[in-house]
């Protein structure tokens, strides 16, 4: 064996293993090391967008993102100087050590800023431009910041914004929103989010080893989001916030035809504001604890006995089903006797014989029992879920909720047990099982007053200039007459002497509505429901007062200021 | 001495492989986040001009007096490691350098050379003896003092590449296959042994060779982005002075060891075949040279300085895409740093020195 050829060989061996190692670094495993030398050199530092405004559907601006100074520093440049440190939490009025664990804290990369403080006002932020120069380091960078003009008034409506969370990310990864982003949490933030939410721009930048900027890649400005015009009418909304201070409950105020919301109240409420700030944990934290639960938005996902406000609906149905002519008449003699229990009148004397017309004006409940029993409850659930109820109004909000509209059949496999006579009773003045949201309730006013069709009320006008479509509409099936007869029901109880909802006259204007007391737990709840003008409506309200008494007293009496008021600024 | 046997072919080769050297030198300290005070292709000029007087002063003196020499500068070279022991510079924890001059000098490399001139000169004459088992203790106990106090800078690539060569020139002398093969056996198995002398760092740098993820911004960060960078070259590479890994400093010791990285990065698999296809040509040429030479001195030195740039060529370039653990070898002509360089250039000038005189028999 020449020992020569061993040698050429074996050399030849290795470099052949050489060629085929390169072969499979350099070919084959090509695209992921060029993946990891990307990522090893490009970083990506977004750019918020600004959030488009909220206007009302007068222009008054309710929500903006204004221009916010917030002091940064660019670690890079910055290189922990105790002296600029220190000049700067000067001017910011912190103690240096603070501003020093601040920075230490956000820490990310050598050119990420991190922000000293936010929001630290135009003066300041003129001295640290002023002193740039002797301020390495330091920069002011401005950033839109959301602003609630009005407080906590509309607060339901608007919602406020939030960091994204976990969920929400993977979910809108598709669609651009990134880790960090602020996002709508509730109200019209959340549901219009992808219209309101500025286009973030970015900077791609090259960075070395330590991860030092070093060039400028690519730059994509960031883009204003698209302006919300609000079909609310912000007077109106003061007025009724203002109205309900101190009070638990909601008021809905609607255009019966449209759908158009002037009004969306909800009480207690809270400032969108607290969760733009960064240092408002604690208000943050107090909000989401308050037993009184100020996040709830009533008027839409706060679910309540309807009480009498749901007789029309049973009238509705009985006369539509013939099971009484419009001039049959059933006795009340202050009590309802089935099965041995004996079910009250809310008035012991007794209201006589009644057309439904007047048992709508009483709101008399031995009417309603004697009508429901008649009607059966399969034709009360048939015609309520035409009224809407058991299932969301569809209104521009994610919150909202579908209220419970029982059946038989629901009753069978929800509670495991048959639909007894008491249950129809119950069914028919409103009670029982029967769940509805403030808007279920003036949406079905609304029908009741425009000749039966069920609108779909709404909070936007115009997203940027685009008129936003009135959304869908249905017709309830329910004919002229039937309704003619329940609406002089609801006339006379605002305006025949002896109907339970005088108090809501107002001096002027011609009203029709429903009260409606709803027993619960503690103090009963008090509803008031109603339109005006009666022969060609252009409002439609509902009152709920949580535990707020009897329907016809202070639900009546607030209903009546609204009215007043949305007469004083023209929109009855 | 003939002229016209001059391998005219083999010195363009290595002229050919220094000036791509000079162009990747030029990338390597190109970025403008050099951590280098100067520029290196002046001084890596001055060094290969001085490289060049020595390789002709190579030619010039018979190879045979060179060889015969063997056992003096197998002194020299012994006395400079036992200098640079006591009295040279350490870096990165190895005490390698002599400064003269303002140039580093490390004597580990012109060992090298040295190794292999004294060993041809002692295989030459023992040849009888080392075809038994026993014949083959006296090279291996000639080999133990240099091995060793070159692992005790420490620098375990040039204290290993000593053991190819040695086995390569025996096989050359004759020493029977078997018994290398043998030699080969022990060593693997009494490897184990050897992991206890390693320093702390070389232990390290073993582990991170098995697994580089197990220390990604310490030991393995160099293998990581070596590799990175040379596979994100793909085939035709990102172009000179484009390579992001070098020009943004993710790759440390670049313009020594790691050198290929840029090569690999900045010239892909295209250029990385055309330097490695020069090499094997060096390679092919030598081995020529050999063929046709019948002086055994001279079969035995051309020998071991092929196996030397060979093994030095597998290693290093493994190294960088971590198909071997870092053991801190330059790439022959392109790595900067003059002692390799002179090395390398006085390997080349003994091999076109044999085959010039190899008609002389």
């Amino acid at each position: 064996m020449n020992p020569i050829k061993v040698i050429s060989a074996l050399l030849s061996f290795l470099f052949a293993v050489l060629v085929i190692s390169l072969a499979y670094t350099q070919i084959v495993k090509n695209k992921k090391y060029v993946k990891l030398s990307m990522t090893n050199r490009i970083r990506l530092l977004p750019v918020e967008g600004t959030r488009g405004r909220i206007f009302d559907r007068n222009g008054a601006l309710l929500v903006s993102s204004r221009t916010s100074f917030d002091a940064v520093v660019i670690p890079q440049e910055l290189k922990m100087s105790v002296n600029t440190l220190s000049r700067l939490a000067q001017i910011l009025g912190l103690a240096p050590e603070e501003v020093f664990k601040k920075v230490e804290k956000n820490y990310k990369a050598p050119f990420v800023p991190v922000a000293v403080r936010e929001d630290v006002g135009k003066e300041k932020a003129l001295v640290i431009e002023e002193e740039s120069t002797v301020l390495p380091g330091v920069i002011i960078r401005v950033t839109p910041r959301r602003e609630y003009k009005y407080g906590e008034a509309g607060s339901h409506i608007l919602g406020y914004l939030g960091e994204i969370g976990e969920g929400e990310l993977d979910r809108l990864r598709d669609y651009g929103y990134q880790l960090r982003d602020r996002i709508g949490k509730a109200g019209l933030e959340k549901n219009y989010d992808n219209y309101l939410r500025g286009e973030g721009g970015g900077m791609q930048l090259e960075v070395d080893n330590r991860g030092n900027f070093i060039k400028l890649l690519g730059k994509k400005d960031a883009r204003y989001g698209r302006d919300l015009m609000l079909t609310i009418d912000m007077r109106l909304q003061e007025f009724i916030e203002a109205a309900m201070a101190g009070k638990t409950g909601a008021c809905v105020v609607m255009e019966p035809y449209t759908g158009e919301v002037f009004a969306l109240a909800s009480k207690p409420d809270f400032d969108p504001g607290i969760f733009i700030d960064k240092e408002k944990s604690r208000e943050r934290a107090d909000l989401l604890s308050d037993p009184g639960r100020p996040m709830l938005n009533r008027a839409i996902a706060g679910l309540y006995p309807a009480g009498s406000v749901f007789k029309p609906v049973v009238a509705a149905a009985a006369l539509e089903k013939k099971r009484i002519m419009p001039q049959g008449t059933l006795f009340c003699g202050g009590s309802y006797v089935l099965g041995g229990n004996s079910f009250d009148c809310w008035d012991e004397d007794g209201h006589g014989a009644q057309t439904v017309v007047e048992g709508i004006k009483n709101s008399c409940n031995v009417f309603f029992y004697q009508l429901g029993r008649m009607t059966g409850a399969d034709d009360i659930y048939n015609y309520a879920a035409r009224f809407g109820y058991g299932s969301p109004t569809g209104i521009d909000l994610r919150e909202e909720a579908a209220g419970l509209l029982p059946s038989k059949a629901w009753k069978r496999s929800a509670k495991k047990e048959a639909w007894f006579e008491g249950d129809t009773l119950n069914f028919s003045i409103g009670q029982g099982n029967l769940l509805v949201t403030p808007i279920q309730v003036v949406r079905m006013t609304a029908a009741l007053s425009n000749g039966g069709i069920l609108i779909q009320p709404h909070l936007v006008k115009k997203i940027g200039d685009i008129e936003v479509s009135k959304g869908k509409s249905r017709d309830t099936g329910v004919s002229s007459r039937t309704l003619d007869i329940i609406k002089e029901g609801m006339r006379m109880v605002v305006e025949a002497p002896g109907g339970t909802g005088q108090r809501a006259r107002v001096e002027g204007l011609r009203i029709a509505g429903k009260t409606g007391t709803a027993q619960s737990a503690g103090v009963s709840h008090a509803w008031f429901t109603g339109y005006s003008p009666i022969d060609n409506p252009r409002l439609a309200i509902v009152v709920f007062l949580e535990h707020g008494g009897k329907g016809g007293i202070d639900a009546a009496e607030l209903a009546a200021k609204v009215f007043a008021e949305a007469k004083r600024i023209g929109l009855l | 001495m003939d002229i016209k046997e001059l391998d005219k072919t083999l010195l363009a080769l290595v002229f050919l492989i220094f000036i791509i050297g000079l162009f990747c030198l030029y990338s390597a300290s190109y970025s403008r986040n050099v951590e280098f005070g100067v520029n290196l292709i002046p001084k890596q000029l001055t060094w290969m001009a001085i490289g060049l007087v020595i390789l002709v002063a190579v030619l010039l003196i018979d190879y045979q007096k060179i060889v015969d020499m063997g056992y003096f500068f197998y002194g020299l070279g012994l006395f400079a490691l036992f200098l640079v022991l006591i009295f040279g510079h350490a870096t990165l924890g190895a005490q390698r350098w002599f400064t003269i001059a303002g140039f580093n000098l490390q004597p580990s490399e012109f060992n090298k050379i040295v190794f292999i001139i004294m060993m041809a000169s002692y295989l030459g004459h023992a040849r009888a003896e080392i075809v038994n088992i026993k014949g083959l203790l006296v090279p291996l106990l000639l080999t133990a003092p240099p091995f060793i106090l070159i692992l005790a800078q420490p620098d375990l690539g040039t204290a290993l590449i000593l053991v190819p060569v040695l086995f390569a020139m025996l096989l050359v002398a004759g020493a029977r296959p078997k018994h290398l093969i043998g030699f080969v056996l022990i060593g693997l198995i009494s490897s184990p042994i050897f992991w206890n002398f390693l320093k702390a760092y070389q232990k390290k740098r073993l582990l991170v060779f098995l697994n580089p993820d197990i220390d990604p911004l310490g030991a393995g960060y160099t293998i990581i982005q070596s590799k990175i960078a040379i596979g994100s070259g793909g085939f035709f590479g990102k172009g000179w002075l484009a390579g992001t890994q070098n020009q943004l400093n993710f790759l440390p010791e670049r313009h020594t060891d790691f050198i290929f990285s840029v090569i690999g990065e900045e010239w892909g698999f295209f250029g990385a075949m055309v330097l490695v296809g020069l090499y094997f040509l060096i390679l092919k040429r030598g081995l020529i040279i050999i063929e046709r030479t019948t002086d055994i001195y001279g079969r035995l030195v051309g020998a071991g300085i092929l196996t030397m740039l060979g093994i030095q060529v597998f290693v290093n370039i493994s190294m960088t895409i971590g198909l071997m653990p870092v053991v801190g070898l330059p790439l022959p002509l392109i790595s900067y740093g003059g002692s390799s360089l002179w090395t390398t250039l006085i390997a080349v000038g003994l091999l076109l020195n044999v085959g010039m005189r190899r008609t002389r028999f």
